[in-house]
């Protein structure tokens, strides 16, 4: 990992998990593979600190145990999966996804299981229920069916699945050491298993229990217990279920390629590229760089019916695809009245140069835009070519291309008339490199949401006094409440706060929601350059 | 008869020097000395070769050289009257000029040719200059190197840099005005196509427009005072690709269509960009001048952000 990130996934564990579980997470990330003696040793917490820390870690799919470099009968070792770690900086844009996709049911469960970790279809079942029991009028509730037809939507389409079993389930616990543990160095892909996206069957009737605010307390241990001691009965203990992230990021990969669609070319061609898309969504493999062939027919029986478009003018609009400079769509034979795939990979590629094309222009200019897509086109050109096509003076050409040289976007190239690199007899070429120039700037949004999430700890910090004093004036409000008192002495209550205060208070809100808001929307230039950067690795 | 053989045996220089013009006029392509010599056998070698040179410096002969011996050339009578008074060396320098043509020659080459020193070229350059036979054009790649050429000629595109340069000066506002122009006809004439509701393919072929078109369109509109070729126009549109508004398309076309060059036609069609405007470049740090100095701690941090603060209260 890079520094960048390293300092990254330290700011998200303290978030999410603590100040304990971040000294252990970026021990490990810092130091690769470690035993439980040697990460107590080099954190200095206490052993019980750092095994419940680890546990956590676990629960959440972060990290892995096996048998470590001493073989079986050695110590075992410890390993954190790094791109988990960040996949927390996209939690609210998974769950927006599940809202918009399978509506509030969707997104409870998808949080509740983000929250958990890994937890059973049962657990999960009722406590979405019981929360949304909570948010309903009196007198209704959550009935348990529906909420697992919900979850079982989710399964089908992959979005959910179930956790790769631990081999040293159950053996662990009694201290024996006798069954062979895996190697550190391979964990179990989830897609393996041939259940992976099988439901369980569970007897689970009933409703969301509501809870009353008086019995707050005892009734949140009471649940708690209860939920404990009813896993048993369900049927399915011992399967957890956890979030497929791929699946996600396939999603959104999907949508970015169908949002270029439609601002490229117009509304009926994102919706034919959407179907063909949605046709190939379980069939096609992660890092493809096609999806499955689909014939003309086929696509023209998938349009939803909404779109009641002319056979002929389907295929004007296929042909139109195909043609199009940025090369969405292709061709790939003519029976069935033509077979079109996707190109995912060059979708993705025309993504991440729009991108790196953006953020040149917003940072430097138009021209300096202008020279930079003119050297992705043209790969290699000398200072005089740059002005004559770019039509930029020569003097203004020169201070831009240095520029982004000194930025580091732009490249030269040398190459030399004669053996000895003398500068007047040298060609000096300016060039522009997609790939690497997209991992100089994924490093770069890395550092900014570093520092979004800095600042916004430290605006936290700043008015720490001033949001307690804030939150016990609510507490008081709400007991006075409900023990029922005057309306004089809320409002006595109320105006503890000053009104210059209130003010601040409400800026404060302001740049704290702004500093969140700006985190995901980083979070997506993260998820399109680190996507491009993916792909063309798997493709090499 | 006395007076005769005087007179035929005067050996005048004039005389000589007028015969052996006569001569050449005769003989274009030039005569040799065995000609003259024949002509006029009484002249003595001496005489003979006094008038020749006579008639070399004032320029009226030129030497040259062939596989049998020398060759006495009559020169141009235009170009002998420019150069009368001029001295070897002004007619040396001024013949490399000339070669030079429409490109014309820089002084330091002109001294490589004639091997003569700087000061002298110098000031053979200004005497020339002042007789209105050369003229120095300043070239538009390198700022401050001039070159010579003759004054009648006009200098090539190369070194004024054709219809955006005027006076040595890149005529920036005048390509940025072209460029709009350019792309708000092909803008108007796509959206023109898109409200037009036909078929998606005719659609799209009508918001096509060549480069013909776009030409004329552009003389039409009369915002330039120097004429533009469509080459000119094309390398416009081409910026414009480079902004990435247009996308260019190539297709076959008769010979002998309007606007085809070499049986293809180029196409040229405004496009929208794909992508908003990314998330990295809505927050400070995207745009940051000191993003590399920044650290926790440090001066410059996201603590005491400048620029953070005034974003956030925006």
């Amino acid at each position: 990992m890079t520094a960048q990130e390293v300092r990254l996934s330290g700011l998200l564990l303290q978030e999410h998990f603590g100040d304990v579980v971040e000294k252990v997470g970026t021990r490990l990330i810092r130091s690769g593979v470690l035993t439980l003696r040697a990460l107590a040793y080099e954190t200095k917490l206490p052993l019980d600190l750092v095994k419940k820390s680890l546990c956590v870690l676990m629960q959440h799919g972060m990290c892995l145990f096996g048998a470590g470099r001493r073989g079986p009968a050695g110590p075992v070792e410890y390993r954190i999966i790094s791109e988990r770690i960040l996949h927390m900086l996209r939690y609210p844009r998974y769950i927006y996804t599940a809202k918009s996709l399978y509506g509030d049911t969707g997104e409870l469960i998808v949080e509740e299981i983000l929250q958990r970790g890994q937890m059973t279809m049962s657990s999960t079942v009722k406590t979405v229920a019981d929360r949304l029991t909570h948010n309903m009028p009196e007198g209704q509730s959550m009935d348990y069916s529906e909420v697992v037809s919900a979850f079982s939507r989710l399964v089908e389409t992959h979005f959910l699945q179930r956790c790769p079993p631990t081999a040293s389930a159950g053996s662990s616990s009694s201290g024996a050491v006798n069954t062979p543990l895996p190697a550190v160095k391979q964990p179990t892909e989830p897609e393996e298993h041939p259940e992976c996206y099988k439901l369980p069957y569970i007897n689970l009737t009933g409703q969301g229990k509501r809870r009353r605010s008086s019995e707050d307390g005892e009734a949140d241990q009471r649940a708690a217990k209860k939920a404990k001691t009813d896993d048993s009965e369900c049927g399915d203990e011992g399967i957890y279920w956890q979030v497929n992230f791929q699946r996600f990021h396939l999603h959104f990969r999907d949508q970015a390629i169908i949002s270029a669609v439609s601002c490229k070319l117009d509304q009926t061609s994102s919706e034919i590229v959407r179907t063909m898309l949605r046709m190939s969504e379980v069939t096609t493999p992660a890092h493809a760089a096609f999806t499955q062939a689909l014939s003309a027919n086929e696509i023209f029986r998938a349009l939803p019916s909404s779109y009641n478009i002319a056979r002929p003018i389907l295929d004007q609009y296929l042909t139109l695809l195909v043609d199009d400079p940025m090369e969405f769509v292709g061709k790939t034979g003519d029976s069935g009245g033509g077979m079109y795939v996707v190109n995912l990979h060059r979708a993705l590629a025309n993504l991440a140069r729009a991108t790196l094309e953006s953020v040149v222009q917003e940072r430097f200019g138009s021209r300096s835009a202008r020279i930079f897509r003119l050297l992705l086109r043209k790969r290699h050109l000398e200072q005089k070519q740059v002005e004559d096509f770019a039509m930029v003076p020569a003097k203004e050409a020169k201070d831009m291309l240095y520029t982004l040289l000194s930025e580091n976007l732009v490249q030269l190239q040398e190459i030399p008339k004669t053996p000895d690199y003398a500068p007047s007899r040298t060609f000096y070429l300016y060039t522009v490199n997609q790939l690497p120039t997209a991992r100089l700037l994924l490093q770069h949004c890395y550092k900014t949401v570093g520092n979004l999430i800095e600042r916004r700890l430290y605006e936290t910090k700043e008015n720490k006094r001033l949001l307690e004093k804030s939150q016990r004036i609510e507490a008081i409000l709400a007991s006075l409440q409900a023990t029922g008192a005057e309306a004089a002495q809320l409002t006595e209550v109320e105006e503890m706060i000053t009104a210059p205060e209130r003010q601040q208070l409400e800026s404060l809100r302001h740049h704290i929601n702004k500093l969140d808001s700006s985190e995901n929307q980083v979070d997506e230039t993260i998820f399109l350059l680190e996507s491009y950067i993916n792909s063309t690795q798997a493709a090499r | 008869m006395t007076e005769v053989k005087v007179k035929k045996e005067s050996t005048d220089p004039v005389d000589i020097e007028n015969r052996i013009k006569e001569l050449c006029q005769q003989f274009p392509h030039g005569i040799t000395d065995q000609v003259i010599q024949n002509d006029m056998p009484h002249v003595e070698a001496q005489q003979r070769a006094s008038a020749i040179n006579r008639l070399l410096s004032v320029g009226q002969l030129d030497l040259l050289r062939n596989s049998g011996g020398l060759l006495y050339r009559l020169k141009d009578a235009q170009s002998t009257s420019k150069v009368k008074g001029s001295d070897n060396q002004e007619k040396l320098v001024y013949q490399i000029i000339e070669d030079a043509g429409n490109k014309g020659i820089w002084s330091r080459d002109i001294r490589y040719k004639s091997n003569l020193p700087l000061t002298e070229i110098n000031k053979i350059l200004k005497n020339l200059e002042s007789k209105k036979l050369i003229k120095a054009v300043k070239s538009v790649a390198a700022s401050k190197k001039k070159v010579y050429m003759l004054y009648n000629l006009q200098p090539d595109r190369s070194v004024t840099g054709g219809a955006w340069y005027s006076d040595q000066d890149f005529e920036s506002e005048f390509v940025e005005v072209l460029n709009q122009q350019c792309f708000k006809f092909l803008q108007s004439k796509a959206e023109a196509a898109r409200d037009s509701k036909q078929s998606p393919m005719v659609q799209r072929n009508s918001s096509f427009a060549t480069s013909h078109e776009v030409w004329k369109y552009i003389c039409e509109l009369g915002i330039s005072k120097v004429d533009l070729s469509m080459e000119d126009i094309e390398t416009i549109l081409n910026t414009l690709i480079f902004d990435g508004k247009v996308e260019m398309t190539i297709i076959a076309a008769k010979e002998g269509t309007v606007g085809s060059v070499d049986g293809q036609m180029k196409l040229y069609r405004g496009v929208n960009p794909i992508i908003q405007p990314t998330g990295l470049v809505k927050t400070p740090c995207g745009l940051c001048p000191v993003f590399d100095d920044c650290h926790e701690g440090g001066e410059i941090s996201p603590s005491n952000c400048v620029y953070m603060a005034e974003w956030l209260d925006f």
